[in-house]
């Protein structure tokens, strides 16, 4: 107790001076004009920029709320999307009719588990049988193609990655379905490989690699990756074609699940013909 | 006493009826009274100084309508100077109640916390009067103009007082 009366003793008239500064600056500040107006504009500058940083940091609270309507929203973009969804008129002898029954529909979902070093890949969405999903549905990214359903539970359902050694996709590149696989060799995982394209193709880096029409599972149109690097022997006819994927498994967060509505009944006939 | 106060009351009279009005030129505003805080006695309790800073700085204050500027001035003077002369050898000085001036602690001394406390003061002051509108070129050029016109008046102050008491 007595250092600190000491202490105060001794520093009294810094703490006076502290007090007197104070009542300088509120003198300064309210009784002269301009640095009435400089401390007023700087007043709205801070609390510019508190407003801004404080809206900065609150707007990550609810990012994930966000995050589930911002899905929400593409999902709804993509069923309407006229590119990627596929119509069926109702009525064959009234082509131009307007009444249009969609073939596909869209379920957002969150990816849970992901890997991308195995060789068979799968991730694992939080959707499940509870929401309609069921095996060998379609699954994209808001890049491109991303994998097909495994299987589901009631609440989770697990996702043959495009990264999966098992995984095959028929590629539709400059319009031209290819019925060669587009498969994964389990080296790199942004690359997937397509054997047995002719040399005679006029195929070049940079081209869009989709998908066609030979699956049910997705609507025609859906980006796959784009060709990276087209490999040959002047002893081979054909070309080793690289694609890089259009998807980013390293970085996957949102999926779309796309539901065949009628696949009940088209399976049956394909089954049928075969 | 009275030589003391005679010695105020004409520092002051010469800086609110002559120094604010020179007129010479925009870059010329010499703030001369405030050799009084440099010159302050060495035995005066450092309290007491902060609190005579304040009130000659409000003073000064109302003469040129900017109140708090000069009184905001006057306390960091007093300060700073504390720091300065808490590091020089003063013992003998504080003992005979001696001020602070170039006849108790040597030309150089003086000339150096002298020079120092008034560039300092006129930058403080220069720059508070400017704030809104701030220019550099113009806060510098007018700080070594009256400063240097200062440090010239206290001179003067300096060797007319030597002449006539050996005090001050």
């Amino acid at each position: 107790m007595q250092r600190l009366i000491a202490f105060i003793e001794q520093n009294i008239y810094i703490m006076l001076f502290i007090l007197l500064q104070a009542i300088c600056g509120v003198l300064l500040f309210s009784l002269n004009p301009y640095q009435q107006a400089s401390i007023t504009h700087s007043a709205a500058f801070i609390t510019d920029k508190s407003n801004e940083l404080s809206s900065t940091v609150t707007g990550y609270f609810d990012l994930q709320e966000q995050n589930k309507l911002l899905q929400a929203q593409v999902a709804s973009q993509f069923k309407n999307d006229s590119r990627t969804s596929l119509y069926f008129m109702d009525d064959t002898l009234t082509l131009r009719d307007t009444s249009r029954r969609k073939l596909f529909d869209v379920l957002p979902a969150q990816v849970v588990y992901n890997t991308i070093y195995k060789a068979s890949n799968v991730f694992i969405i939080n959707k499940g049988t509870k929401n309609g999903i069921q095996k060998n549905m379609g699954v994209i990214s808001s890049q491109g193609l991303a994998g097909i359903v495994l299987q589901s539970n009631e609440n989770y359902s697990s996702v043959m990655s495009l990264l999966h050694i098992n995984m095959n996709v028929i590629p539709t590149i400059n319009n031209l379905e290819y019925y060669t696989g587009l498969k994964w060799d389990n080296l790199n995982p942004q690359t997937l490989k397509i054997t047995g394209l002719n040399k005679l193709e006029e195929l070049k880096v940079g081209d869009k690699v989709y998908t066609g029409k030979s699956s049910l599972l997705f609507p025609a149109g859906i980006l796959i990756g784009e060709i990276s690097k087209l490999e040959t022997t002047t002893t081979s006819q054909y070309f080793t074609t690289y694609v890089k994927t259009a998807t980013n498994f390293r970085n996957l967060d949102y999926v779309y699940v796309i539901v065949n509505k009628d696949i009940n009944q088209l399976v049956p006939l394909l089954q049928e013909n075969d | 006493m009275i030589r003391l106060i005679f010695y105020w009351i004409a520092i002051l009279f010469l800086q609110f009826v002559v120094f604010n009005h020179l007129g010479f030129t925009a870059y010329l505003a010499p703030q001369v009274f405030i050799v009084l805080l440099i010159t302050l006695p060495l035995h005066i309790s450092k309290p007491y100084q902060v609190l005579l800073g304040f009130t000659l700085g409000l003073i000064a204050d109302l003469f040129v309508g900017t109140p708090g500027i000069h009184a905001s001035a006057c306390m960091w003077l007093v300060i700073i100077r504390l720091l300065l002369l808490g590091a020089q050898d003063l013992k003998e000085q504080i003992a005979n109640h001696l001020p602070y001036n170039v006849h108790s602690v040597g030309l150089s001394t003086f000339a150096a916390t002298t020079a120092s406390l008034v560039f300092f003061y006129h930058f403080y002051v220069f720059w508070l009067e400017s704030i809104g509108a701030i220019n550099g070129y113009v806060i510098l050029f007018t700080t070594l103009v009256s400063a240097l016109f200062t440090l010239t008046v206290i001179g003067v102050v300096q060797l007319l007082s030597d002449k006539a008491s050996g005090e001050f």
